[in-house]
């Protein structure tokens, strides 16, 4: 195959999958990780889960290898994209794994934390999101991919749609086909169809 | 299909590190596995039980690690190969009979599979499980990486064998809870009849019955098999050097520090100067391997997770061997160049390298860390930890705590671990006031309940998931009951091992493997016992307070309240919303007086926002669980519910 | 003398730890914050609105006497020692069966009917004996429902807790059976004190009609020394016999009597500090009469203070309708109850500055006011 050959912009090449607890980062992560071991990579999946989904935030930490396996914790100041399912969690990443020539992807619709709730701690409006957002990375795409997963029936394919997001972003070989190779393992019928349906719109939330 | 089931040897797959550990026990053949969940560990047996038909397995989540033990030890003796899963400080739960065991041996190879939590990411202590195989003298074995941990599992197994001892292998979460592709092994057939001989001579392993006496003859035998151990390590393929000749430092570690070693020798560049020694079998250390890799440098650094066990025993060898290798410079736990608590990562490492060895590194320019830093203090706020929306729990928390304020006594909950220890977190109702073990809310209950002839005029209360409610709370009500405690327990029970992932315990009609299964009865136990027993739905938020008020009004003897309430995240309720519930705008008063956001500002629900621009309670659709609870509280019946 | 207005956190610091909650249901079910749990008012969840109507209402919250007494009163009918005067009369009811359910005359069940009946009220708030000895205020709309909750309470109902509640809903002219203290409440109401946020329906309020109050009894206290005499499921009511300085206690099987001394025990702290033994902001007070030293006698009448001109008008209709009996006023008779309330209040007072240890520091009351420069405490 062509791709087998592709050249990894760096390697190991280091993704970020955030969010919070419940938000479908683990199977995002699977997911994306399963299409690249399909096109011949080593990949290492570190997760944070347990105790975490109940309302914390969550990452996973992928490395993309044509050589071997690495630490599934990336190291800091490492990370090459961040796909962040909130927006504020991808701030938070940034801190810890950012660097200016990082890209980011995240999600608009907010989770708020319990703080924010009881009127203890503030969330950032959009703006300020996106302004710091557009000041700690290279590049940045905000996606309102809950909102188009609300419209597709299911806001948890919101996950989808940002796995679909980076897929076009085009810094790894994945296409449809890929996600649909890896998809029809464990769905058929109408649910393979609607999370088809959600990676393409996630491909065309990053042309527009 | 399960990938577990995959029969094209060498076929490579993205397998997590239980996963792995799963599969390589069908590698290895086993018949029984058994386990009581556990993060991090809980995913291993959750995959045996998947396949446990196809493979003819015998698979049960047991009452508790120490009763997961002895099931498998059982399909040992009867020369069956069996598994037992359990995390860190289940260890400390079978530890008794693993001890035994330790002096009986064992037939069928078995394994027990601990997975540890460095920095307690899903756990309330870090405990080591390592020192036990040290403690009990068993062998101890850590994978490297995800592949070793299936070939590890599977090599574990014969080891067993070859030694008649129980073989500890041991993962931590960063192992346990990674993924990384593994190339498949051999599915091994089956052939093994179980059978259990018990009428030879009392001293025949093969034969006789299966004792720890005589003491100190079995004693002895269980020392030779771990001096045969350690001369089988000398040789053992899973302990592996990487680096120049003559390293100027030499790391010696194990587990997923292995990784975090290897990466931060990467990022440092020091593969020309620094040697890597990986172990693989960490109890008994095989000593000659160890002094030929101590030869080649006098500083060395230990890098392990999370006491310095390691260390400690690499020490003893040094010293031991000290005239043939000289005198070293020991780096890790013990002089802080590594920390002694808490997890570890490439960058600790880095920063140890980089110390030692006087070599500056900066892992983000200075001046984007500062505005990243800025940026997340300021816009990202701490996210706590939060009962989930629809989580009987935050109804049940509510409950506990007006029905503690009300009887105006300053009664206090004792607690233990499941999902209901987050009531010590913001989001939580923070009643819990002594949080242990598990089962420790009900016995550190009993005890406080004993309290008032010294003066201790406080009610006693204590919570207990329905899991935990068989695991260990059981011993403990029995006491509290012959004993005329007078405290009264809340069984939280949620139809599930929540927190874990809902696997099946003795309270539910199915058990691991999906078959049906007579469920054992809570609140008939609890009346046979001899506590005034008394059951609630905790959604019924006046029904629920009231008897509780009633329950510790009541000063004589244990009074048990069993709260029923299905977890939101269960299967049957998950994605399956009872209610739509909104906010009607008209009648929501926000912050004046009269109500001041007491939905949000104290009932503290994920999908129950404020919105700041209208000033009125919102409901998140897509976080909302349709559970309803919130309804209740409003005072002014603002938040409305339809059956959905 | 302006008092400001604070909020829950003050009101639980001031009043309830301070042991000067009497719990007359004043901040209860005014949102969720406040509730009441057999004979306390406790804080369920805290609040922290700057300036709550918690705070504005509770009678033992610092308050203006003189402004309250010139907001309310006129001048010419107000006596030292027990409020205003407007007429002084010994009545019963005058259905004999009628009185048979009450503690005494039967006149404020009578007088209560009757302001139904009348159509003065439309809804009545009294206290209901509920289990265990504990009550709660009840909105009732028959005569019949009134009489059947006529007898005197020796734990302390929240009743101005159903007030708040009843006041918020269909119910447009209410009266209510009030205690010295819920009266105080409810008059703190009706000064409409300026609030930042939320409603104030006092104006449904027609009818107040208070009772004389010495003190109530603390229910922890009370079932303690009740524990050691007799069961509760046994108690068919209680009584303080005017002279005789015991509590009587009925059961089914007789009556039990307790020292006053044992009684004085199981007061309720806040009693210790009330300054109004006669409901002085009701529109009348009733108590039991005191006739000719002779109990007995005494039992079946009561002493009412007419305070204002709603009180005139109902005391009217209750002579006109023949709904009451009345007697004459022996001599001396109301200087007598002007005497025990004076020593009353300077009893409250000593035992105020006992507590805040100085002269000056009255607690909720203020020291320079007038109407307290007589009392020589």
């Amino acid at each position: 195959m062509i791709v087998k050959k592709f050249k990894l912009p760096s390697d190991p090449y280091n993704i970020i999958i955030t969010g919070v607890g419940g938000q479908g980062n683990v199977m995002a992560s699977r997911v994306l990780s399963n299409m690249l071991v399909n096109r011949g990579f080593m990949i290492t999946i570190g997760e944070t889960f347990g105790a975490s989904q109940r309302g914390g935030a969550v990452m996973s930490h992928i490395r993309v290898s044509s050589k071997g396996t690495w630490s599934p914790q990336i190291p800091k100041g490492k990370a090459d994209v961040i796909i962040a399912l909130e927006p504020i969690e991808a701030i938070r990443v940034l801190a810890a794994y950012g660097h200016p020539g990082v890209f980011v992807l995240a999600n608009t619709r907010p989770v708020y934390p319990v703080g924010v709730i009881t009127g203890e701690l503030n969330y950032p409006s959009r703006e300020e999101i996106k302004l710091s957002l557009q000041e700690l990375s290279a590049q940045l795409w905000l996606i309102d991919a809950t909102d188009q997963a609300i419209g597709l029936g299911n806001p948890i394919l919101t996950n989808i749609i940002m796995i679909g997001a980076f897929a076009k972003l085009g810094k790894l070989p994945i296409l449809l086909d890929d996600f649909i190779k890896v998809m029809e393992q464990t769905l058929t019928g109408d649910k393979l169809e609607i999370n088809l349906k959600a990676f393409t719109l996630g491909m065309e939330a990053l042309e527009t | 299909m399960s990938k577990l089931l995959e029969v094209r040897e060498g076929s490579c797959h993205l397998l997590m590190g239980n996963e792995a550990i799963a599969r390589g026990a069908l590698e290895a053949g086993i018949n029984v596995a058994a386990a009581y969940p556990g993060t991090p560990s809980s995913e291993i047996l959750e995959n045996l039980a998947q396949v446990a038909k196809v493979r003819n397995l015998y698979v049960e989540w047991s009452t508790n690690e120490k009763v997961a033990m002895e099931v498998a030890a059982a399909a040992s003796f009867a020369g069956l190969r069996s598994l037992c899963v359990m995390k860190q400080n289940g260890v400390n739960v079978a530890s008794d009979f693993m001890l035994h065991l330790a002096g009986s041996g064992t037939r069928g190879g078995m394994v027990l599979v601990t997975c540890d939590d460095p920095g307690a990411l899903s756990s309330v202590n870090e405990g080591e499980s390592r020192h036990f195989a040290r403690m009990i003298e068993v062998p101890l074995l850590e994978p490297g990486d995800f592949q070793e941990a299936k070939d590890m599992t599977r090599w574990a197994f014969e080891l067993s064998e070859e030694l008649r001892t129980l073989i500890m292998l041991r993962s931590v979460t960063r192992m346990s809870h990674a993924s990384g592709n593994i190339s498949m092994g051999k599915l091994q057939d089956q052939l093994r009849r179980a059978e259990f001989r018990y009428d030879g001579f009392i001293l025949d392993p093969n034969e006789g019955p299966v004792l720890s006496a005589p003491v100190a003859y079995k004693h002895g035998l269980q020392q030779g098999k771990i001096e045969k151990a350690r001369e089988l390590f000398e040789q053992s393929p899973f302990n592996t050097y990487e680096g120049p000749e003559k390293p100027e430092l030499l790391i010696i570690t194990s587990s997923a520090c292995t990784l975090y070693s290897r990466e931060a020798i990467h990022l440092l560049n020091l593969g020309g100067r620094v040697g890597l020694l990986k172990l693989g079998t960490t109890w008994p250390l095989p000593p000659n391997l160890l002094k030929k890799y101590l030869t080649l440098t006098g500083t060395i650094l230990i890098v392990e997770e999370v006491l310095p066990f390691l260390e400690e025993n690499v020490k003893i060898i040094a010293a031991e061997t000290a005239k043939e290798i000289g005198i070293k410079t020991f780096y890790g736990k013990n002089d802080g160049t590594i920390p002694m608590t808490g997890e570890l990562s490439p960058d600790l490492v880095v920063s140890a390298l980089s110390r030692i060895l006087e070599i500056p590194y900066a892992a983000i320019d200075p001046a984007y860390e500062k505005k990243a830093q800025a940026a997340a203090f300021f816009k990202a706020p701490q996210r706590g930890l939060a009962f989930c929306p629809g989580c009987p729990h935050r109804a049940s928390y509510w409950n506990i705590r007006n029905a503690l304020t009300l009887d105006d006594r300053q009664g206090f909950v004792c607690g233990d671990i499941g999902c209901y220890t987050l009531d010590i977190f913001p989001g939580g109702a923070n009643t819990l006031k002594t949080l242990h073990a598990m089962g420790s809310g009900t016995g550190v209950a009993s005890g406080f309940g004993q309290l008032s002839p010294f003066g201790l005029d406080k009610p006693v209360m204590a919570v207990c998931g329905d899991s935990t409610f068989f695991h260990a709370a059981m011993p403990a009500l029995v006491n509290a009951i012959h004993h005329r405690a007078n405290i009264t327990v809340v069984i939280l029970d949620n139809s599930g091992t929540a927190m874990t992932g809902f696997q099946s315990h003795p309270g539910l009609c199915i058990n691991a493997m999906g078959q049906e299964a007579p469920k054992v009865d809570i609140a008939k136990i609890c009346a046979a016992m001899g506590a005034k027993v008394a059951v609630c739905d905790p959604f019924d938020l006046p029904e629920t307070q009231k008897t509780l008020n009633r329950l510790m009004e009541d000063e004589v003897g244990v009074k048990v309240l069993i709260l029923n309430q299905k977890c939101g995240l269960s299967p049957e309720k998950k994605a399956v919303k009872k209610y739509d519930v909104h906010v009607d705008e008209n009648l929501c008063i926000g912050e004046d007086c009269g109500c001041n956001r007491l939905c949000t500002r104290i009932f503290r629900c994920p999908a129950l926002l404020w919105d700041k621009e209208k000033e009125k309670a919102r409901v998140d659709d897509v976080l909302c669980a349709g559970c309803g609870v919130c309804t209740g509280i409003c005072p002014q019946a603002a938040i409305v519910k339809e059956v959905a | 003398m302006a008092h400001q207005i604070m909020g829950q956190k003050e009101l639980k610091e001031q009043v309830q730890d301070a042991g000067l909650c009497t719990g007359c249901g004043a901040c209860i079910n005014l949102c969720p914050y406040q509730v009441f749990y057999h004979d306390r008012t406790i804080v369920l969840n805290p609040c922290d609105i700057k300036a709550g109507r918690c705070y504005a209402f509770c009678p033992r919250t610092p308050v203006d006497l003189q402004a309250l007494h010139a907001h309310f009163f006129q001048e010419s009918d107000l006596t030292p020692e027990i409020g205003p005067v407007k007429a002084f009369f010994i009545v019963r009811a005058a259905d004999a069966e009628q009185r048979k359910q009450a503690q005494h005359g039967g006149t404020v069940s009578a007088l209560m009917s009757l302001a139904l009946q009348e159509g003065m009220i439309d809804t009545a708030i009294v206290a209901e004996n509920q289990e265990r000895f504990l009550h709660a205020g009840v909105a009732v709309q028959q005569p019949m429902e009134i009489w059947e909750r006529g007898k005197s309470k020796f734990i302390v109902s929240p009743t101005v807790a159903e007030f708040n509640r009843a006041a918020r809903s269909d119910a447009e002219r209410i009266g209510v059976v009030a205690t010295p203290c819920q009266a105080f409440a409810l008059a703190k109401m009706r000064l409409k004190p300026e609030l930042s946020s939320g409603d104030n329906p006092i104006d449904k309020l027609k009818l107040v009609i208070g009772l004389f109050c010495g003190f109530t009894l603390s229910w922890a206290k009370l079932l303690d020394l009740l524990h050691k005499k007799t069961g509760l499921d046994a108690i068919t009511g209680m009584d303080v016999p005017p002279g005789k300085d015991v509590l009587e206690i009925y059961t089914e099987e007789g009556v039990l009597v307790f020292p006053m001394e044992d009684v004085q025990a199981c007061i309720r702290e806040a009693c210790r500090y009330c300054i109004d033994t006669t409901a002085e902001y009701a529109d009348l007070s009733v108590g039991s009469a005191r006739l000719s030293g002779n109990w007995e006698e005494s039992r079946s009448w009561n002493q009412v203070i007419v305070r204002t001109d709603v009180g005139m008008a109902l005391m009217a209709l209750a002579r006109n309708s023949g709904t009451l009996e009345f007697h004459d006023v022996p001599t001396g008779n109301l200087e007598m109850l002007k005497k025990a309330a004076w020593e009353k209040k300077r009893t409250a007072l000593k035992n105020l500055v006992e507590k805040s240890g100085s002269a000056d520091d009255l607690i909720y009351l203020d020291a320079r006011d007038r109407l307290l420069a007589d009392l020589k405490y």
